[in-house]
């Protein structure tokens, strides 16, 4: 079984200030680390390729980004953690993407990966990026592989060459759902914490070859990949106003009691 | 439009374009191949034809195209239960209001597994549809989202509208980003402001990003349909009018349409009163002092129609249990009002409260980090304050 | 009495809310009978003017996280220093150091964040100061490296008790860290102090007070052990007047600001938890890496009983279920932090970990390797949530038996003794049936075992068996305190330690500070000790010019 884990560097931290001076956007968001939700995507993946290889199926985990060439670090370190092979996506020409690009520069990825490894059987991502929070490249996949989906997975319940059964969240509470192969899934944050590397993981991806795709490398058709395919363009970023201060409420315990019923009143 | 095109002067008829596409996106007849509704643009015919007879065409700014798309779309969502989600009666009240500026209609989708759906056609309408294309099939039961995108493409590509709204529940986060990819559109997330361009019909889309962050407006210039998605409780929904009047347009699910997904079971979220769904907290921390206390607080809670809860520091000396924790470790909570009492607000515990709508903090120190995430500031004896307030609303109880 | 009128308002008299301040974090409890919340030297020396005609016990506290009960007062005053938390300079020296000037009751876990941040609180900061800042801000990321585990700890506890913790294995214990600090006397006087500006000669110390009193001191004449080590008052030949107050657990002053030295942050910090099938192999590894390792910061131990007690209570409790479960047969935990300035070192000296495991008998594959902040917090959360699970035990037996509390060592020996005193440790536990867990710095041979009792004839037998390990500790050339400092708790550990005559020595240094004896009652000495040492002539003249200045 292949299994193809969909991963996106994002800053380590979301904070972003306004700079006081040049009123520009200031991203200090250090190093860039694994997508938080596409590291528990990984962790799902390398669970059931493990079953699937105690079970007797040769089963393979490939973690596949779009991102800078400083995006290898992050791959390698999922291979660290157990990923059995990478791909990197990157070319100037895939820069600018929105969703829709991304999507179709993936599937290219999925593509080359399926040569080596045969066609996946499952893609897994995180259920959203903590930096662009949009939650659509899982779905849009899934359109655009033409494969079944679900999103906010929380358990994958059982899996074998045909289907897999998930507990997902949906409208008004948790479903057990089955899909058949090939299948999208979406997981959310909580469903598994991603295993640390050994020493020995770390020793031997440090070695391991992580090879890095142009757009023309992976056939990918220009007018669908950067900004060049995005649909749509951001006019305009800001950062949002503080929530105003909070308003102070003075006096005796008895007078700041009497003020509180009435803010309590007011509010609600 | 852009889509796949064939030239027609080079197809041979060889099929390997039906072979390469994973979704009978193409067929050959007569020894030429033509694109079908299932196709996807992935592009695999394109990388299969030995001639060179398949390309995917890219629209640019044609005004003519452009002018051709009309009118403010909302999926109607279907709640489980069989009522309308009332993101669905919200987002009708933002069409119209859009619609209202740009000086179309407002045209609403439902899909629902009732028959007896005329009732919700007409709620739509008393809120503002102008016109409801209904589709009423026992196949949307399940509420298989991939289902569905095929219903509102083929609707889509039929009407042709400027703008399509979804709500952003769980199912319309899935529907809406298949929809997009289908139709090769922008789709733009969890907007909060959207505006309208009367004279261009450009929609503005306005969403936080970088967990709130940092706001982004965002626009799909030379792509129709614009499609964007609106969490639950952003916009308010229109009071309805009864006296409204519009069209309910039969529009059916193809008959061939079948769910591939199956719900082997479903467990509604419990509607016991826990920390995530209660309407008002009462949160307390280790500046309430000592264990005696608690009683006190407690008092508070029961007047105020309040849950308990507290910080982890509390639950670590044994006061309280687990399930009142809030924070990173505990439940993340969003009630209407939050009174925190004695809480020195540390990062982890502030992560948990982001949700709350008003927020009365009381506390000793003034400096302390809760009175940044506070609404209402109360420096002073949070034990006397609380006393006073107990006191205060058990008095208002007896005059009432 | 007369007490000023300032001082009126800041005594308080010990009313049931102050509950919480007759005990810390050793679960120990005494009583008071006023109290104050200072937020100004100039309001400590307000209370100790006022309170010195009476000779009133005075017990200082920060955040009252201390574990040898050093804050729990002993009748008196208690004077609680968690209001004065502003921070008051920086300055830069000329090799580019960066000092930063704050007030006791700074937490340690606040002046970590504003460093990571780089937004230390400026307000009123003076011109060079702020110029300093500016610096701060473009130069590397700077530390305060001394880390005890407990994060809200504040400055001066840390100062008072000499803290230490995993990284103390590098890094030494806050001493080295210190530069500057005042003290304000029992009589309301301050001695400033700066490193390298007083100086003892041999073992005699020579300082004036602000005030003009000369307090002339004779050190202690003991050798102090050549292991990490926070038993009684620091004395060398020599030696930096500073190092004496630090460490001195608020028997000889009140510390009402202290300077501290900053260092870069590394670039590159690696942590590994290594997964070991037995005691043995851990102890080997230790000897290993002490020698292999070029970057370590830290080595730390958690033996299976910790282990075993952790994976219960993961079970039980949804405190710790987000913990990263140890691997099935695991029976040993060390954890090795390294400190660097790239990755390649990095990763140079977690090859010779993989190879000392692989030399003693463990798998380099039995590890976890953490290097994101995700990856690391989860090391954190599983090494702070050893201690933890342990109080969490000890908390369920005492529903069932309130006598029971926990017993928990703070000895350390020189390196060569690592192996004599866990088989110490260990044939004396076995010996008495007691049930304990162990963990700690085991890179200096410094692990806190404690003992679990199950009724209070197991708490006795623990309490036999640490005055017996303090006695063969001593023996060794080791500390029976080596970081929580001796507070109330250990003072009979100390003169087993060093004998009668050295808590003589250390009693007459008090007496020049503290001619009353009202500061820290209870600490190192106990009343009788005090009571019986003669009042040295160059205290006596102190305790006059004070009274008289009064």
């Amino acid at each position: 079984m292949h299994i193809v884990v969909c991963v996106k560097a994002v800053p380590g931290s979301t904070e972003v200030k306004m700079d006081p001076k040049t009123h520009t956007i200031v991203r200090d968001g250090g190093a860039a680390v694994v997508n938080p939700f596409d590291a528990t995507a990984l962790e799902l993946a390398l669970r059931l390729r493990d079953a699937r290889v105690a079970a007797g199926e040769p089963s393979r985990v490939s973690a596949l980004s779009m991102g800078i060439p400083a995006t290898e670090a992050l791959l390698r370190d999922c291979m660290a953690r157990g990923a059995d092979e990478a791909l990197l996506l990157s070319d100037r020409a895939f820069a600018g993407a929105d969703t829709l690009a991304t999507t179709y520069a993936l599937t290219c990825g999925i593509a080359r990966l399926a040569k080596g490894a045969g066609e996946p059987a499952l893609v897994l991502c995180g259920k959203m990026a903590v930096d662009g929070d949009t939650a659509q490249i899982g779905p849009e996949l899934a359109g655009a592989l033409g494969a079944a989906c679900a999103t906010d997975v929380r358990e994958i319940l059982a899996c074998d060459a045909h289907a897999v059964l998930v507990r997902a969240a949906v409208d008004g509470g948790m479903a057990e759902l089955e899909l058949p192969l090939p299948a999208v899934l979406t997981v959310a944050k909580e469903a598994a914490q991603l295993r640390m590397p050994s020493i020995a993981g770390v020793r031997a991806a440090a070695a391991a070859p992580v090879p890095v795709a142009t757009a023309q490398a992976v056939g990918a058709d220009t007018a669908r990949i950067g900004l060049a395919g995005s649909p749509t363009q951001v006019v305009r970023s800001f950062v949002p106003e503080q929530r105003s201060r909070a308003v102070p409420v003075v006096g005796t315990p008895a007078e700041q009691a009497a003020r509180l019923v009435q803010i309590i009143a007011e509010v609600s | 439009m852009a889509g796949l095109v064939v030239d027609a002067a080079r197809c041979v008829g060889c099929g390997r374009c039906v072979r390469a596409c994973g979704n009978a996106g193409i067929e050959v007849r007569d020894r030429l191949a033509y694109p079908t509704d299932g196709c996807l643009l992935c592009g695999a015919c394109v990388d299969a034809c030995p001639v060179g007879a398949i390309a995917i065409e890219h629209s640019q700014v044609d005004a003519a195209d452009l002018a051709s798309w009309h009118d403010v779309w909302v999926f109607a969502q279907v709640e489980r239960e069989g009522g309308l989600a009332p993101v669905a009666m919200e987002l009708v009240g933002k069409a119209r209001e859009l619609a209202c500026a740009r000086g179309c209609r407002v045209v609403a989708l439902l899909a629902a597994a009732e028959s007896e759906s005329g009732a919700l056609a007409s709620t739509l309408i008393a809120r503002g549809a102008d016109e409801v294309r209904l589709a009423c099939d026992e196949r949307f039961a399940s509420a298989d989202p991939e289902l569905l995108a095929g219903w509102v493409c083929a609707e889509v590509r039929a009407g042709r509208p400027e703008i399509v709204l979804f709500g952003a529940t769980p199912l319309g986060r899935e529907l809406a980003p298949r929809v997009a990819v289908t139709l090769q559109t922008g789709l733009t997330a969890d907007c909060t402001v959207l505006a309208i361009d009367s004279q261009t019909g450009l929609l503005q889309q306005t969403r936080p990003a970088f967990g709130g962050n940092l706001m982004a407006t965002i626009v799909c210039p030379t792509h129709r349909p614009q499609m964007a998605t609106v969490r639950p409780g952003v916009f308010a929904a229109p009071e309805p009018d009864p006296s409204r009047t519009g069209a309910v347009v039969a529009a059916p699910l193809a008959p061939g349409a079948a769910s591939r997904v199956r719900l082997r079971a479903f467990a509604p979220t419990s509607a016991g009163a826990s920390l995530v769904q209660a309407r008002r907290l009462v949160v307390v921390g280790r500046g309430i002092g000592s264990q005696k206390n608690l009683p006190l607080m407690r008092r508070l809670a029961e007047l105020l129609g309040a849950q308990l809860g507290c910080t982890r520091p509390l639950v670590e000396a044994g006061w309280l249990d687990y399930p009142h924790q809030i924070g990173q470790t505990g439940a993340s909570v969003a009630p209407e009002l939050l009174v925190s009492v004695g809480v020195s607000g540390a990062v982890q515990h502030l992560a948990g409260i982001g949700g709350a709508k008003t927020v009365i903090a009381i506390n000793e120190d003034a400096g302390a980090p809760i009175f940044g995430a506070a609404h209402y500031r109360v420096v002073g004896d949070a034990i006397a304050v609380v006393r006073a307030l107990v006191e205060r609303l058990e008095a208002d109880a007896v005059a009432r | 009495m007369a007490r000023g009128a300032v001082a009126e308002g800041l005594i308080r008299p010990f009313e049931a809310e102050y509950e919480d301040y007759v005990r810390d974090e050793s679960r120990s409890r005494g009583h008071a009978e006023s109290i104050s919340f200072p937020t100004s030297e100039e309001e400590v020396r307000e209370v100790l003017r006022a309170l010195a005609p009476e000779a009133a016990p005075v017990t200082v506290q920060g955040a009252r996280t201390g574990l040898a009960a050093g804050a729990v007062p002993a009748g008196g005053h208690v004077m609680n220093l968690s209001r004065m938390n502003r921070y008051l300079g920086l300055r830069q020296d000329e090799e580019g150091r960066f000092y930063l000037r704050v007030q006791p009751g700074v937490v340690l876990l606040d002046l970590r964040r504003h460093l990571a941040a780089r937004d230390i609180p400026a307000n009123g900061w003076d011109d060079a100061s702020l110029r300093a800042l500016e610096a701060l801000s473009a130069a590397p990321l700077q530390m305060f490296p001394t880390d005890p585990t407990e994060t809200s700890a504040c400055l001066g506890g840390m100062a008072a008790c000499n803290a230490s913790g995993a990284r103390s294995f590098r890094y030494g214990p806050m001493r080295g860290h210190v530069s500057a600090l005042r003290l304000v006397l029992a009589d309301g006087d301050v001695l400033a102090l700066r490193r390298g500006e007083a100086r003892a000669r041999g073992r005699a110390l020579a300082l004036t007070t602000e005030g003009g009193r000369a307090l002339a001191i004779d050190l202690p004449t003991y050798e102090m052990p050549v292991c990490k080590n926070a038993s009684g008052y620091y004395a060398a030949d020599d030696m930096d007047a500073l190092d004496l107050i630090i460490g001195s657990d608020g028997t000889l002053g009140i510390i009402t600001e202290i300077e501290l030295a900053l260092m870069p942050a590394p670039a590159v910090t690696w942590a590994v938890s290594c997964f070991l099938t037995d005691e043995r192999q851990v102890l080997d590894a230790t000897c290993l890496l002490r020698r292999s390792l070029a970057h370590a910061s830290a080595l730390e131990y958690f033996d299976e009983a910790a282990l075993r007690i952790l994976r219960a209570q993961r079970a039980a409790g949804a405190a710790f279920a987000s913990l990263v479960e140890p691997p099935a047969g695991a029976r040993a935990c060390l954890y090795v932090e390294l400190a660097c300035d790239t990755e390649d070192e990095a990763m140079a000296d977690l090859a010779r970990v993989g190879a000392a495991l692989e030399e003693v008998g463990a798998s380099e594959r039995a590890t976890w390797v953490a290097r994101t902040d995700v990856d690391r917090e989860a090391l954190t959360f599983f090494r702070h949530a050893v201690p933890e699970s342990v109080n969490m035990l000890i908390d369920e037996r005492r529903r069932t038996d309130p006598s029971v509390t926990k017993l928990g060592s703070d000895m350390a020996v020189p390196d060569e003794r690592l192996h004599d005193v866990v088989a110490l440790y260990r044939t004396t536990l076995a010996e008495a049936g007691l049930e304990a867990a162990a963990w700690g710095h085991i890179g200096n041979n410094h692990l806190h075992v404690n003992v679990l009792p199950r009724d209070a004839s197991d708490y006795a037998a623990g309490k036999r068996l640490f005055a017996r390990w303090a006695r063969e500790v001593a023996a060794m050339g080791g500390a029976v305190s080596a970081e929580h400092g001796v507070g109330k708790l250990k003072r009979d550990f100390l003169q087993e330690m060093y004998g009668r005559r050295a808590l003589v020595e250390m009693a007459r240094v008090k007496q020049v500070f503290d001619p009353q004896g009202q500061l820290g009652r209870g600490n190192l000495f106990d009343e009788a000790l005090l009571a019986d040492v003669p009042a040295a002539p160059g205290a006596r003249a102190g305790a006059a010019a004070g009274k008289g200045g009064a």
